[in-house]
């Protein structure tokens, strides 16, 4: 098997595997420095290729990423070794940091409608719960946000009010964030309608990104808002 | 940086944009301005080629150099030099791009068969000058190999869709990946 695995660095390198794959080969990689040095030498030579055809983009597009740049925050550098040098990691420090500004960088990317698969009655049940915690969240722009917990039914819900709407190329994705680490707790499918999820265990926050169309696996983009759902 | 001995670097060499990245990890948004100049014609470049819609390029390129500026801080030396960094960012968020319009499609379509776009020759692909040494090398792949990269890494197609179009085994294909990569990467080292 790990012959087997080895052998997909070229694959690797390229981009051309499955997320399963890539997940296996990044874990097989940990253990293997031979391979790790192998696929550093790998992509540098594919990325040789890749600019052997430069173009120059439109001068237009160099202010518009330098005035989004100057909307988002930096992550801070590593200081212990984590895992891979993946998108996986999302620091909440950062988060924390960035939820006042980025509605501001979400019109950045030109975002204008929704798509749908809402589980409204499971969102109904946690605000109408006998036990319901809500918490109110005012966005720049003016949308609000509201978030309900309740602990009989285990669940947390969210709610949109005026969330600037998307095109289909984007959508909203909710993230469980824990230890620095975001899980995808499922798209804001139909953000009218709101989306309920499991309720997460002490010390995940809840985060709302703006992402492509069919979602992320990991943030790329700064949290809408986020929320720690024991404060609520 | 005078010292004997020590060969001078263009100004546009590899060692600024080291240090521009360096300088963009601090905050330093005038360096991140000078990596955009520096980067930006092969960024763009590259997005062209594997997302082809001049738009949608523009928005992978804007990623890209939006998660240079979110990660410069964490980029690790030990995994590439940066300007590698910044090309297999650009690889990685035009291939995505590629594969969310490809599925998008196939649910528009729902299940109409994938129409197999044939890519230009290889040798259209590369025309500058100085990336002569590229091109020579990459004529120094077999067929197969050649093949068998450039679907993969300009069409965006995974290995198990390049086997398929090729009409190849599996671990033929990802054979031939990794020795045409190690085949390119040999050459260029060489070609130095």
């Amino acid at each position: 098997m790990s012959t087997d695995l080895h052998m997909l660095s070229g694959a690797f390198a390229l981009d051309a595997l499955s997320e399963e794959e890539a997940k296996q080969f990044r874990m097989h990689q940990r253990g293997c420095s031979a391979c790790h040095e192998e696929v550093r030498e790998l992509r540098q030579a594919a990325a040789r290729m890749g600019e052997s055809e430069p173009i120059p983009p439109p001068s237009a597009l160099k202010a518009r990423i330098l005035a989004a740049a100057d909307q988002l925050p930096q992550l801070p550098p590593k200081v212990s070794p984590i895992e891979g040098a993946d998108s996986r990691r999302w620091t909440t420090r950062i988060a924390a940091a960035a939820a006042a500004a980025v509605l501001v960088v979400a019109a950045g990317f030109g975002i204008s409608q929704f798509r749908s698969v809402g589980e409204q009655s499971g969102v109904t049940r946690v605000f109408q719960a006998a036990d319901a915690h809500e918490a109110t969240v005012k966005t720049r722009t003016g949308a609000t946000v509201t978030v309900a917990t309740s602990r009989r039914l285990g669940k947390l819900a969210v709610e949109t009010d005026a969330l600037p709407s998307l095109n289909g190329q984007r959508v909203y994705q909710i993230w469980a964030i824990h230890d620095g680490t975001a899980t995808s707790a499922g798209l804001l499918d139909d953000p009218e309608h709101g989306a309920a999820m499991a309720l997460p265990n002490a010390g995940t926050l809840v985060a709302i990104t703006v992402e492509p169309a069919g979602g992320s696996r990991a943030p790329t983009t700064t949290p809408l808002f986020q929320v720690d759902p024991a404060s609520v | 940086m005078s010292e004997p001995g020590l060969r001078l670097v263009p100004a546009e060499g590899p060692a600024d944009i080291d240090a521009l990245c360096s300088s963009v990890a601090r905050g330093d948004a005038s360096a991140f301005e000078s990596l955009y100049d520096e980067l930006a014609s092969a960024v763009f470049g590259l997005a062209r080629r594997v997302v082809r819609d001049p738009a949608r390029a523009e928005d992978v390129t804007q990623e890209v150099f939006l998660e240079v500026w979110r990660k410069a801080a964490r980029y690790d030396r030990t995994l590439g030099t940066p300007r590698t960094w910044v090309l297999t960012i650009a690889h990685r968020r035009a291939v995505d791009a590629v594969r969310r319009s490809e599925s998008q499609k196939r649910r528009d379509n729902q299940g109409a068969p994938d129409e197999v776009v044939h890519d230009e020759p290889a040798e259209a692909l590369i025309r500058d000058e100085e990336h002569d040494a590229v091109r020579g090398c990459l004529e120094t792949l077999t067929e197969l190999q050649l093949e068998s990269v450039r679907l993969a890494y300009f069409n965006g197609y995974t290995y198990n869709e390049v086997a398929t179009l090729l009409d190849k085994p599996l671990p033929t294909i990802k054979t031939r990946m990794r020795d045409g990569l190690i085949r390119l990467r040999d050459c260029l080292e060489g070609a130095r």
